[in-house]
């Protein structure tokens, strides 16, 4: 396969690698590294891509499996630095700040979520694919998939009525 | 469409079953205008995905970082030309493109520039061997070499 016919191939569906980087990783630059370290990995392997039925719905589950990477290895390293008996009340005080722009506060509940739920209602309500394909790019059922998304969506709507109730803009 | 409907497919998106073009009428209504102070709430939920769904990302993908720029074939060129060079020095016999040794189809002339030849070369011969009279001169000194006899001789009585 020749580089002009991958990247016009991988351009399809770049964006949705990234975005979906970004909701797990939440960093700009970590989306674009996971993006590019992906899309790397697709083209050494690219002999084998005629093999892969879907290789938008691969590339995605590379993506999942490389974020979860990361976020465990961000975890291992923050057990070391992260001391409870420095916390103080500041960061929520600053998330409402940021939060000033009320489609940010959904970005925020959104990132509060479940890394799974997160990764479901991203792929759903964002990318648009269906319960299917979530399922294979995600290597879970079907039915799983959709009481996911259905859980992730409830508490998106519980943190938005919360919001709404309080007046916390 | 309806504000009832709009309601029931409400719900029936948070129990995660409407179809992806049922949500896709959610999202149309949502960014829309007319929305119920009621459902308010819900705008920022579409709106965000909206918007979520037009983020792109900057950097261009870099496949070929194993690319070799193309003046190092330069250095590979110039290298096997070397060892071309040094290996093959003479060119391959038989081979007299122009004809410049000259060639004769009848056999007296080729004859007799053979002997030309040959005597030419003789005669570079005899001038090359003039210089080796010198080699005489060693004969002649190896012949005086024959007093040391004497002193073989001398040896000899002494051990009587």
């Amino acid at each position: 396969m020749k580089e002009r016919v991958f990247i016009t191939l991988t351009n399809g569906f770049k964006d949705k690698l990234y975005r979906l980087a970004k909701r797990l990783l939440v960093s700009n630059e970590e989306a674009e590294d996971a993006t590019q370290e992906v899309l790397l990995k697709l083209w050494r392997n690219k002999t084998k891509i005629a093999e892969y039925k879907n290789v938008e719905a691969f590339a995605m589950t590379m993506t999942k499996n490389y974020c979860y990477d990361k976020l465990k290895a961000k975890e291992a390293g923050n057990l070391k630095i992260v001391h409870s008996n420095y916390k103080d009340e500041r960061p929520s005080l600053q998330r409402e700040v940021e939060a000033r722009d009320s489609l940010d506060w959904v970005g925020k509940i959104m990132d509060g979520l479940p890394e799974q739920q997160r990764m479901i209602v991203q792929l759903r309500d964002i990318e648009q694919y269906n319960n299917a394909e979530i399922a294979e790019m995600l290597e879970m059922n079907e039915t799983a998939v959709r009481v996911a998304l259905s859980r992730g969506r409830k508490t998106i709507r519980q943190e938005l009525l919360k919001k709404h109730n309080y007046g916390v803009v | 469409m309806e504000l009832s409907n709009i309601e029931k497919l409400l719900e029936k998106y948070f129990e995660g079953e409407t179809t992806l073009s049922e949500e896709k009428e959610l999202k149309v209504y949502f960014t829309g205008e007319s929305v119920p102070a009621h459902l308010e709430k819900y705008k920022d939920l579409f709106q965000f995905f909206s918007n979520e769904s037009q983020v792109t990302t900057t950097s261009e993908v870099a496949l070929s970082t194993n690319r070799v720029p193309w003046y190092t074939w330069i250095g590979v060129a110039a290298s096997i030309a070397l060892i071309v060079g040094l290996f093959i020095k003479d060119v391959p016999p038989g081979v007299d493109p122009e004809g410049v040794y000259g060639t004769y189809d009848d056999p007296e002339i080729a004859l007799q520039k053979t002997k030309e030849a040959l005597d030419l070369v003789a005669k570079l011969m005899n001038e090359g061997k003039k210089d080796l009279v010198y080699l005489n001169e060693f004969d002649t000194a190896k012949k005086e070499l024959v007093y040391l006899n004497e002193f073989e001789n001398a040896k000899n009585k002494l051990i009587k």
